[in-house]
């Protein structure tokens, strides 16, 4: 039985973002991978752009085109079928859930859920202002039904450094003992590969991405 | 309850809706009056997430009129009321605002702006430019600022509270769905630690003591009976209206001393401008480039002086002329070489656009279709 993940956390924490590494780093196994945008509020400002790009590197990506959406955010879009029954497709699977807590709740219509496999990581960016403390995160994550652990993505963009990751770091990890969770990931773009080597310190896997995202907003 | 803002002088990672919350609250905002339409959704959101912590209202309203007039009602009762809408919202908004043009109350709208005619896309624009500027029936007393990033939305939202509540003038802030939605960083600050003074709002209804006896009567009219009536009191307004612009008035410029070609743009898309001014510059051709911060008042002589320094002009926006338009009159019977364009209605245009459309119309084409 493949993987199957859920990223959620805040709007703009950098879960689309992780989301497409990891589905990419799940590629080349030999397995099938997935990776569904679950975003039901606003499919436009997604992995829509990227799907092509995606698709051609082998991923399996499940998200509306723009001429397939109907529907116009506020006032609701048509759930993509094949994404409804994603949980039970072969290979890997990940989503990438959209719109905060209350997008985290579009995993009750997929078909499967609760699903025995199923994890769900909240992605943290502590230079967010609601997600900015360890308490803040503590009562983010807490509005969650399940979670399985953190993600660690502290970052501002092109302006990131390495002291907002570090520091970004050290709030999660805060949080993640006050919850009782594990942060299963440090994330840093890539180009702080030279800096964080092995991520020595971190206190979880350093994980490095390649930015897509900035592409879907161009 | 939280009483002071969370950050001083903090660099933080946000949306362009977060940015605009943060910024109301900063401005010392009571209230939020508001109805739902994307793009500007999370102002509502985020202002709602925020209010518990720091005693701040919020309502839902049934409409947009609704949501203008409460605004308005904020205001009279002495509150820093404000509300943020789009597109066909920003169509509805109209009669409040006029009304507070009028009767001159302080209101400030953020609009980020969406695909139109009617309800057309959720996703960007640059089409409100009319509506914001002269959208009323009326002589357009308000002040529109075209913000560019997630820093200018902070700051001038913050502005727009102190003009208005300085001048009684409706403020728009003129976004879009591009910087809505879009993440970058900025610097967040509390007002104050800046040494900036914030304009305090005063009650007009619910004073204690008889009004016309123990205090001065006030009496707000946007009704009149009879013809002269109604123009003496909109002279003096237009008056104070003039008054409050050379003050108020804002433009953006770059490199228009000596330049070839001067590309004039606002908002988002004055990004790609700067950008393509760079670009331009590294291949050896010197462009320039001017923004109108404010679109109403707009700064008619600081584009009059940017003009007869380089009377070659290229005016883009993703609109059918609608910046074009306050362009040419603002130029009227002043001299130009030419007067080339790009109009993409409801879509966005990048710096390599630019680059291209400056060296054709360098090499004797035109970008006008």
């Amino acid at each position: 039985m493949g993987i199957r993940e859920a990223y959620v956390g805040e709007y703009a924490s950098g879960k689309s973002e992780y989301a497409i590494n990891r589905a990419l780093s799940l590629c080349g196994g030999g397995e099938e991978v997935t990776l569904v945008d679950l975003d039901l509020v606003e499919p436009f400002y997604t992995l829509r752009p990227l799907r092509e790009e995606l698709s051609a590197v082998g991923l399996t990506v499940i998200a509306r085109d723009s001429r397939e959406t109907a529907g116009l955010g506020e006032t609701g879009n048509i759930f993509e079928p094949s994404a409804r029954f994603s949980l039970l497709r072969p290979g890997h699977v990940v989503l990438d859930v959209g719109y905060g807590a209350y997008g985290g709740r579009v995993l009750n219509l997929l078909e499967g859920y609760p699903h025995p496999d199923l994890r769900v990581f909240v992605v943290v960016n502590a230079a967010r202002p609601f997600t900015a403390t360890p308490e803040k995160i503590v009562q983010f994550v807490r509005t969650f039904d399940r979670v399985d652990g953190l993600v660690s993505n502290s970052n501002l963009g092109d302006d990131t450094d390495l002291e907002v990751i570090r520091h970004g770091n050290e709030i999660v990890r805060a949080a993640a003992r006050a919850l009782n969770l594990p942060v299963v990931a440090a994330a840093a773009d890539e180009r702080f590969r030279r800096d964080l080597g092995d991520g020595e310190g971190l206190g979880a896997p350093v994980v490095y991405l390649k930015r897509f995202m900035h592409r879907a907003f161009r | 309850m939280q009483r002071t803002l969370p950050f001083s002088e903090n660099r933080v990672f946000v949306t362009g809706n977060e940015a605009v919350a943060w910024a109301a609250l900063a401005a010392g905002a009571d209230i939020m009056f508001g109805y739902p339409i994307t793009p500007q959704n999370e102002i509502m959101h985020y202002w709602t997430r925020l209010a518990p912590a720091y005693g701040k209202k919020f309502l839902q309203t049934e409409d947009e009129l609704s949501a203008g007039f409460t605004t308005i009602g904020g205001v009279l009762a002495g509150r820093k009321a404000f509300s943020a809408t789009a597109g066909p919202g920003t169509v509805l908004f109209q009669e409040p605002v006029t009304m507070a043009e009028m009767m001159r109350i302080p209101m400030v709208v953020i609009i980020q702006q969406r695909g139109g005619p009617s309800t057309a896309t959720v996703i960007y624009s640059q089409q409100e430019v009319n509506l914001a500027a002269f959208g009323g029936n009326g002589e357009g007393w308000r002040v529109v600022y075209s913000t560019a990033n997630h820093q200018e939305l902070y700051d001038y939202t913050i502005k727009a509270f102190n003009v208005a509540w300085t001048y009684r003038f409706p403020v728009f802030v003129l976004g879009d769905g591009y910087q809505a939605k879009m993440r970058e960083s900025l610097v967040m600050y509390d007002p104050a630690s800046r040494g900036m003074e914030l304009a305090p709002a005063e009650a007009v209804v619910g004073k204690p003591g008889r009004p016309g006896s123990s205090r001065p009567a006030v009496h707000l009219r946007n009704a009149f009976s009879v013809e002269e009536e109604l123009y003496e009191s909109i002279m003096p307004g237009e008056e104070e209206f003039r008054s409050m612009a050379r003050r108020v008035v804002e433009h953006d410029e770059e490199g228009t001393r000596g330049a070839e070609l001067v590309i004039i743009s606002h908002g988002v898309v004055s990004r790609a401008a700067v950008a393509a001014i760079k670009r331009l510059k590294e291949k050896g051709i010197k462009a320039g480039y001017f923004r109108p911060v404010t679109i109403r008042p707009f700064p008619e002589e600081a584009l009059q002086r940017a003009v007869a320094l380089c009377p070659r002009l290229l005016v883009v926006e993703s609109a059918l002329g609608q910046l074009a338009r306050l362009v040419k009159e603002a130029l009227f019977n002043r001299p130009v070489e030419s007067f080339d364009t790009i109009f993409r209605p409801g879509v966005g245009i990048t710096a390599e656009e630019l680059v291209e459309a400056v060296i054709k119309i360098r090499q004797g084409g035109t970008t006008c279709v």
